[in-house]
């Protein structure tokens, strides 16, 4: 193959090159499964010119737990645990769509105390996740230091989170027909129970305050960055009918221009009642991703301070039998989860557990349009696109 | 969302295709195999659902060897389901095919959503379920010399042979009712 590089048109040669012609080799270059880059076990097999890509397969797989089959075997109860493992860096988000749909076949109406704490723990989840992003997405384009405050503030959410479930990563919180109370505290049918721990409002209300003016310091310290401008402005730019053809949801849909969030459209949590943006981008490159999620998290924050404000009192918990059997029927119910939409089509056949179970997750058809962005870009580059890609593994393979 | 126009969405779907059902918020629109890329196609073109969700299928089979059977007899076949939604409003509908198992083939979607790529290999590993047109229709999860197709009702979770549920230890037996003449006394 021949290349020629152009000084003119190239940001990567100086100027004061000349024009020459090289002959170059294809070669393929296998980047994976163990790489610092790939978030886990995704392997990247690339057929490289020089530096430049023109073709690449991701093969993934490695951490496929059969979910899917695994569901048809347990009640309802116990896949609540099993779900909180799909994308692990917000446990919490993966529980809500699965636990709605069985409420939903099982026409069950749940508490509004319960649907607040629900959503106040759904947002500090997606803090955290946009927080392990912010942190992890400098790094892989060479800058150390972002990452050390952002474990700190994920920090700050992850303690709230751990003060309510007792768990920080795999919180297993959600019940059919509400939430788990708090350690001790008794049946989930009494008025007056100990849900949320003592001064948790409190707690609350400094995390959030000190987690925007984060926000602040991550704008100026990543944001003002000018080798982060250089490696991520204009670099993996995806269009919007891209994006929507090869079902890109989320941050990343988001960040090409398309409005279009699910907390707004539908009311599986009571979002309805909070006043907050949708942040969008407007080329919908990897600088655009970035700081879309980083608005994200100011969001979240805001959704937050509201809602601890105007947490309704009254039970937890619905009434519901003993032994969960959901009626027979069907239903797809999907949520905006921090890496993008996520949903469980269930069919119940009336029994214990469900007849099927399909889990619909947000990085498997993310990732999916990776050979079309990834065409033609150069190595270096292919590490930014990756990292603005912000999946998790568990929830590529389920 | 705005129910007024989500309602009048599903009420025009409903009127055009001749076999529909909308339970649980969940629309679903019920047409033959041969129709599946031309309605997909009509979808996205003329109604705006054009944001690709997911797709996979259903096993409908009667004798089991996971879980519980259905509750009433049915036909063995497999259902293809595919969700589409729009980028706007919210609304979404799921497509609904039935295939024969002895001819499993259904026309691939790859032309009109790209996004279906991954979701028809995985689909083709997990039932055995091709799809004419699918530009690599090869495994995407399994190792390539895995047998079998794992999420077929027929195929058994070996975890579950070698160790029964629930196991000796893990359930406490129930409490026998006390009728003995004293405890009525």
């Amino acid at each position: 193959m021949t290349t020629t590089i152009d000084p003119t048109n190239s940001p990567y040669v100086s100027e004061t090159s000349v024009s020459v012609e090289i002959e170059t080799e294809g070669m393929t270059l296998n980047i994976g499964p163990q790489h610092p880059s790939t978030h886990g076990v995704l392997r990247l097999v690339a057929k490289v010119d020089g530096e430049q890509i023109f073709n690449v397969e991701p093969v993934i797989g490695y951490m496929h737990r059969g979910y899917e089959k695994l569901a048809e075997v347990r009640t309802y109860p116990q896949i609540t645990t099993l779900v909180n493992r799909i994308d692990w860096v917000s446990g919490f988000c993966n529980e809500i769509p699965f636990i709605a749909a069985t409420e939903k076949l099982m026409e069950v109406e749940v508490p509004e105390r319960a649907q607040y704490i629900r959503l106040i723990l759904t947002e500090m989840a997606r803090i955290a996740s946009h927080f392990v992003f912010n942190g992890a997405y400098p790094l892989e384009i060479g800058a150390l230091t972002p990452l050390f405050y952002a474990m700190e503030d994920r920090e700050r959410v992850l303690d709230l989170i751990e003060s309510v479930t007792g768990g920080r990563f795999h919180p297993n919180f959600n019940r059919i027909g509400g939430v788990k109370p708090a350690a001790g505290a008794g049946p989930t049918t009494k008025k007056d129970i100990q849900d949320l721990p003592a001064g948790f409002y409190k707690e609350t209300r400094d995390a959030m305050k000190t987690i925007l003016l984060a926000c602040d310091k991550f704008e100026d310290l990543v944001g003002g960055n000018e080798v982060f401008i250089a490696r991520t402005k204009g670099i993996g730019v995806l269009p919007q009918e891209i994006a929507i053809a090869y079902g890109v949801s989320g941050p990343i849909l988001r960040a090409s221009g398309v409005k279009f969030d699910l907390r707004t459209t539908t009311d599986y949590l009571p979002y309805k009642d909070f006043n907050y943006d949708i942040p969008i981008g407007k080329n919908g490159d990897c600088f655009d991703r970035w700081f879309v999620r980083l608005q994200e998290i100011r969001e979240s924050a805001k959704i937050v301070l509201q809602a601890i404000d105007s947490v309704p009192s009254g039970p937890l918990q619905a009434k519901v039998p003993k032994i969960i059997k959901v009626p027979a029927g069907e239903c797809y119910v999907r949520a905006e989860n921090p890496k993008g939409e996520m949903g469980y089509h269930l069919i119940s056949e009336g029994g214990l557990g469900p007849y099927r179970l399909k889990i619909r997750t947000a990085s498997f058809s993310n990732i999916s349009v990776l050979p079309w962005i990834l065409e033609g870009v150069l190595i270096p580059d292919l590490l930014a696109i990756m990292g603005s890609f912000d999946f998790v593994l568990g929830d590529v393979d389920r | 969302m705005n129910h007024s126009d989500s309602n009048s969405i599903i009420e025009n779907l409903s009127s055009i295709f001749t076999k529909t059902s909308y339970n649980h918020e969940t629309l679903k629109i019920y047409i033959e195999k041969d129709e599946w890329v031309e309605t997909a196609t009509k979808l996205k073109d003329e109604y705006g659902f054009v944001f690709f969700s997911w797709l996979s299928a259903v096993d409908w089979e009667n004798d089991v060897s996971v879980g519980d059977p259905p509750k009433e007899h049915i036909d063995p076949s497999f259902e293809i389901l595919c969700c589409l939604s729009d980028v706007s409003d919210g609304n979404f509908v799921i497509l609904s095919t039935k295939i024969e198992k002895t001819n499993p083939i259904v026309a691939s979607l790859t032309e009109v959503f790209p996004g279906s790529n991954w979701h028809e290999r995985e689909a083709y590993e997990m039932f055995g379920i091709s799809f004419q047109g699918h530009p690599n229709l090869i495994k995407l999860y399994l190792p390539d010399g895995f047998e079998g197709n794992p999420l077929l009702k027929s195929y058994e979770l070996l975890t579950r042979e070698v160790k029964p549920w629930p196991g000796e230890v893990d359930v406490e037996p129930m409490p026998e009712p006390d009728i003995s003449p004293e405890s009525e006394k």
